[in-house]
């Protein structure tokens, strides 16, 4: 039996799922066949979930003894050649820094699902927040890249986290599924879109003689072939900067050579990685920025705007990490000011001023375990538009 | 590609079994490390075990350095989590022969946690701990097995603290397979870890190593050679203990295999409760169609 | 602009059963076509403490999942008033449990105290308030067949509640009735 063939065709009729459930479904579609998890609210169904998807696929599930050792156990499967996850929130998260790091370092393809709650620390297990936003990108020590997706849907969790696989491998990287409690836990009718089966990406193997194998090299497109243990290759991985040959380096022109390229091996591939929604924002007079559930609640502030005649757009990044810059700058032509609601203090904010420059950018913080709500966001984008009414 | 298993038959070289490229080795002189290293290295010769299919997962410190030094897949990971990546390699990769190789800090303090579920779980790995009393790579920090009154840069005054039973603490938490040699006998340390190796589920050994360049010296332990005859006569249990005096560590830790159980092996297991739901769900899919899983 | 957007929100405590039965209209709701999303609010206790599930129903894709102003709303906890009552609007319909909700605020909705509680004590389990309130909730919206309604809750009850949520059904919908008989409410 593959159960694959259970997930509903292109077509199919509606069902009713939740964002964490389409996670699970997700994972399994893309061929994940690992998982180390450790129970926290509000994630752990996806968790649930697996144990029971995994073993019908032939796949492992495992419930660790923490969440440093759920992440530790999924790099070290992956490292055997195994496409793995893991699935946690906020205090989870940040417990996973060291190791999400030594994944980047060592460029060993794994998915983390944060699903975000109240903080900081145990803050509030039940209620929505989007206060990760940056530590998605800079949680772990040291210079790294990463690769964050933000989904705003249940149907979009599902499509995000084959295509979080999908860049893992193919990118030899971690990567970040980052949503906030509301879309986790919403049921939404949903019809899965056909994700092809047969295309999904797998990393790139070593070929050819063991001596002429080198684990980190450059090669035309910046990433480097893995081996598989058992291939004959008996390579060295290690947390500590490496050459070429994967072993420990701190000769200054390797460093700089190999940390270089590792820094910069996103940057020729913006083609495949960027990914974002842009709605109405040709003539938008008002642009407004935002991820997940405050995106949502921007959707409808749009539609009730519009309706008055009051020019809204958004930008929605669905690649969070790296920021699609190019197309934001593109989204903001005609937009005389920007606002940016958030279920935060403000993070998603500093990246468009950082992107925007000269732009008027507004921010619009909610951190109080409520969502941002359509009202807030007409109301507030509407007053935007007369104040900077030319 | 040429076979990566060495005949067994044949006798033990150990350079069949290095990455000679990554000589000279950057132990201290008179560090038991290598002892144990080769120790082990010999086991899997006898054991005849394929190369390629040798894992090894180490953590951080002067024994987490040594998987660089051995022709096999080799995997050097965060300080503490060497059982933990292990784990996750072990469950996914079955045909793998995994080991991990950590020291008394690595295993006892950062990764306490994940050393007494290794235990409870009872996964197929095999778990080299090498207790050389003090965080050597650090400068010689007090670690959880430092004897009490020793000196070391963080207990300026002798350490005050119990240690720790490394082995007592992996029986009591449910290894299958536990057992403690000193590098003073290689050959019964290499067959103990041959023990170990062989072992069908979490075997967990502690190798009674010496730090001689900066725990002994701290301690005026006198050369590497004083220091490792000193295992002899003060450290071993009573067996070998021909002279009566202080004991050069606080416990007079028993040494061979400690604690041997019949447990079933927790991948295996996994995969067994797995084909079997599998099985089931194929007969049932033939009989009706109903709600999937899915 | 209305999208033919409906919002429907049963509230109470954990325990009670909210998630659940609003998940069984869901279920019946997407079965008949409907674009639903539905939502939780809860807090960190398995029982007890405020607990609101939300429905969201619409023939095209839910932009915004959340409520924003109800339609209905089911009341079997006075905890759930308050949270609850600034997102009415004029001509929302309310069913609160007569036993667990007394004391109702001023409001320019339609009002209806019915004894869910009671009735579910009366068929044998207060745990069957849920199945009772969905039933009144269904007669008196109209938002769902019943037909649909009553497969969905056979579908998903465990075969020990099966006759006793299909009789809980059946009583809502008969307190519904007999409501909007009282109210002389157009059929």
């Amino acid at each position: 039996m593959n159960a694959v063939d259970k997930l509903p065709a292109p077509g199919a009729a509606l069902r009713l799922v939740s964002g964490n459930h389409a996670c699970a479904l997700g994972a399994v579609a893309a061929g994940c066949r690992f998982f180390a998890g450790y129970p926290i609210t509000p994630s752990s169904e996806i968790a649930e979930r697996l144990s029971r998807l995994l073993p019908q696929v032939g796949g492992v599930f495992v419930q660790m003894e923490d969440e440093i050792a759920s992440i530790a156990a999924v790099i070290g499967a992956s490292m055997g050649g195994v496409k793995a996850l893991t699935a946690t929130s906020g205090p989870g998260f940040s417990l996973k820094q060291e190791n999400i790091g030594y994944a980047a370092g060592a460029e060993v393809p794994c998915v983390i699902v944060n699903v975000m709650r109240g903080g900081p620390s145990t803050g509030m297990p039940t209620r929505p927040s989007q206060s990760d936003i940056m530590q998605t990108r800079w949680g772990s020590h040291g210079d790294y890249p990463m690769i964050v997706l933000a989904p705003a849907s249940v149907r979009e969790i599902y499509t995000e986290t084959v295509r979080a696989f999908d860049l893992a491998e193919t990118f030899r990287t971690p990567v970040v599924l980052l949503y906030d409690q509301v879309i986790a836990q919403l049921t939404e009718t949903v019809e899965f879109p056909d994700i092809g089966d047969d295309a999904r990406a797998e990393r790139k193997w070593a070929s050819g003689p063991r001596e002429a194998y080198q684990p980190y090299a450059a090669n035309e497109d910046g990433i480097p072939a893995m081996s598989r243990p058992g291939g004959g290759y008996r390579v060295h991985t290690t947390g500590l900067t490496h050459s070429e040959s994967g072993f420990p380096t701190q000769n200054p022109e390797a460093v700089a050579r190999n940390l270089g390229r590792l820094l910069t091996k996103f940057e020729r591939h913006r083609d495949v990685i960027d990914s974002w929604q842009a709605l109405d924002c040709d003539d938008a007079d008002v642009l407004i920025v935002a991820i997940g559930i405050s995106a949502r609640a921007a959707t409808r502030a749009l539609a009730t705007a519009r309706a008055k005649g009051v020019r809204l757009g958004l930008f929605r990044p669905v690649t969070l990490w790296p920021f699609p810059e190019t197309a934001l700058r593109a989204a903001a032509k005609t937009a005389r000011a920007v606002l940016v609601p958030e279920m935060n203090a403000g993070q998603l904010e500093l990246e468009v001023q950082r992107i925007l420059g000269g732009k008027r950018v507004y921010a619009m913080h909610r951190y109080d375990g409520e969502p941002i709500t359509p009202a807030d966001i007409a109301a507030r984008a509407q007053a935007l538009a007369q104040e900077t009414a030319i | 590609m040429s076979s990566t298993i060495v005949d067994s038959a044949a006798e033990f070289d150990v350079r069949d079994y290095l990455r000679k490229e990554m000589m000279p080795h950057f132990l201290c002189p008179g560090c038991g490390h290598g002892i144990a290293l080769r120790a082990l290295l010999w086991a899997v010769h006898e054991l005849g075990m394929d190369k390629d299919k040798l894992a090894v997962v180490s953590g951080i410190g002067c024994a987490g350095r040594l998987s660089a030094y051995i022709d096999a897949n080799t995997f050097h990971v965060t300080h503490g989590r060497p059982l933990a990546y292990a784990t996750g390699l072990a469950l996914a990769r079955p045909d793998l022969h995994v080991v991990v190789i950590t020291g008394d800090g690595d295993c006892l303090a950062i990764g306490g946690n994940h050393l007494i579920h290794a235990c409870r779980r009872n996964l197929k790995l095999t778990c080299l701990m090498l207790n050389n009393e003090v965080y050597g790579m650090t400068g010689g920090q007090v670690s959880p097995t430092t004897s009490e009154t020793r000196l070391t840069t963080t207990t300026p005054l002798g350490n005050s603290e119990p240690n720790f039973d490394a082995c007592a603490l992996a029986a009591a938490a449910g290894a299958s397979f536990v057992g403690r040699e000193v590098t003073h006998h290689v050959p019964k340390l290499k067959e103990l870890i041959r023990a170990g190796l062989a072992h069908p589920g979490f075997a967990f050994v502690e190798v009674l190593s010496d730090c001689t360049e900066i725990f002994g010296r701290k301690n005026e332990l006198g050369s590497s050679a004083e220091m490792v005859l000193r295992q002899k006569s003060e450290l071993r249990p009573s067996a070998y203990r021909d002279t009566v005096n202080t004991p050069f560590r606080s416990n007079d830790l028993p040494t061979g295999v400690l604690s041997k159980r019949d447990r079933p092996e927790y991948g295996a297991a996994y995969r067994k409760a797995a084909a079997a739901q599998r099985a089931d769900a194929a007969a049932k899919d033939g009989a009706r169609t109903g709600k999937g899983e899915f | 602009m209305r999208d033919a957007r409906v919002e429907i929100r049963i509230g109470g405590t954990g325990g009670q059963g909210l998630i659940l039965c609003a998940k069984m209209l869901a279920d019946a709701l997407c079965a008949a076509g409907r674009r639903v999303a539905q939502s939780q609010t809860y807090e960190p206790t398995s029982r007890g403490g405020y607990c609101n599930s939300d429905l969201v129903i619409c023939d095209r894709e839910v932009d915004y999942p959340l409520a924003t102003a109800l339609d209905c709303l089911v009341l079997l906890d006075r905890m759930a008033v308050n949270p609850s009552w600034p997102l009415l609007r004029c001509g929302s319909l309310v069913i609160a449990d007569t036993r667990m909700c007394p004391d109702l605020p001023e409001g320019d909705c339609r009002v209806y105290r019915l004894p869910l509680s009671r009735s579910a004590i009366e068929l044998g389990s207060e745990r069957v308030t849920n199945i009772v309130a969905l039933g009144a909730l269904c007669e008196m919206s109209e938002i769902c067949e019943r037909k649909a309604l009553e497969q969905v809750v056979r579908a998903e009850s465990p075969k020990s509640f099966l006759d006793l949520n299909m009789d809980a059904l059946a009583e809502g919908y008969r307190l519904g009735i007999q409501a909007r008989a009282a109210a002389k409410l157009p059929a």
